[in-house]
């Protein structure tokens, strides 16, 4: 049982997604901090992050879980609109910053309720 | 990892921004002077920001996370205009004051522009706060 709630895939998942909202939140907090800073070009999570979580849908394990690893990366696609060079757009930082506020919110729920199962299975009592 | 994301890149960008809005109320503040302590007209301050590299904050390590900081406040060397007042003490032999180079209205929307900036990176802190807050609230 402990196995199960614990060592399941979509926990490994949950802490792996967990671990790139809140880089992914220290990317954008770096881009609204540098929208005055000629030059600047906006990060984000690295593009390999959603190629790594493809290849672990279509061959789920821990061990690929484990593989995993978020990272940031300048985002190349994003063009300039400026003079000085920099892409940012705080609308867009701050949309997106929210929506990544609310994945993580989501996760930590599933996380939590994961917990609670464990929690329940011990005490035999329901939360 | 902080308990609270980004906090450090965010402070360097509110020190930033305010230390712009410092420079701008200085503008609007010498808008008439005249004379400086050297003597000469003010001529307004223009504060530019540069990137700087923060090394291993990532889970990873070595990401490109950076919080910008003032490289440096220079002044703008573009003479003010000279305005006919031959009452003016400062005024030259034709009656001519030199005035600040200081446009209110330019300085103005750079005012917004970094208050602005300044309510954004308060709005980052918010969020991390509320992250953190759900993170301790697991499995309650």
């Amino acid at each position: 049982m402990i196995d199960h709630l614990l060592a399941s895939e979509n926990y490994g998942v949950a802490k792996k997604l967990l671990d790139a909202a809140a880089l992914r939140h220290e990317a954008l907090a770096t881009n609204i901090a540098n929208v005055e800073t000629a030059g600047f070009k906006r990060v984000d999570l690295a593009p390999d992050f959603a190629r790594q979580l493809a290849d672990f849908s279509a061959r789920p394990g821990m061990d690929t879980i484990e593989a995993i690893h978020p990272k940031v990366a300048e985002d190349r696609l994003t063009q300039a609109m400026r003079p000085d060079g920099n892409n940012v757009q705080v609308d867009r930082e701050l949309l997106e910053m929210n929506r990544n506020a609310l994945e993580y919110e989501f996760l930590t729920q599933y996380a939590s309720d994961s917990i609670k199962r464990l929690k329940s299975a011990i005490t035999g009592r329901i939360q | 990892m902080n308990i609270l994301p980004a906090l450090a890149t965010t402070s360097d960008a509110l020190a930033a921004e305010k230390t712009r809005l410092d420079v701008i109320g200085q503008n609007i503040a010498n808008a008439h002077t005249t004379r400086g302590p050297d003597g000469n007209v003010y001529q307004r301050r223009v504060v530019t920001f540069e990137a700087q590299l923060r090394q291993a904050i990532g889970i990873d390590g070595g990401s490109l996370v950076s919080g910008p900081r003032v490289a440096a406040i220079t002044t703008d060397a573009t003479p003010g205009e000279a305005v006919f007042k031959p009452s003016h003490p400062h005024a030259d032999a034709e009656g001519m004051v030199r005035m600040p180079n200081v446009n209110l209205s330019h300085e103005m929307v750079d005012l917004i522009t970094a208050s602005r900036s300044y309510e954004a990176n308060l709005s980052v802190v918010r969020t991390a706060r509320q992250m953190a807050q759900r993170a301790l609230q697991m499995g309650r």
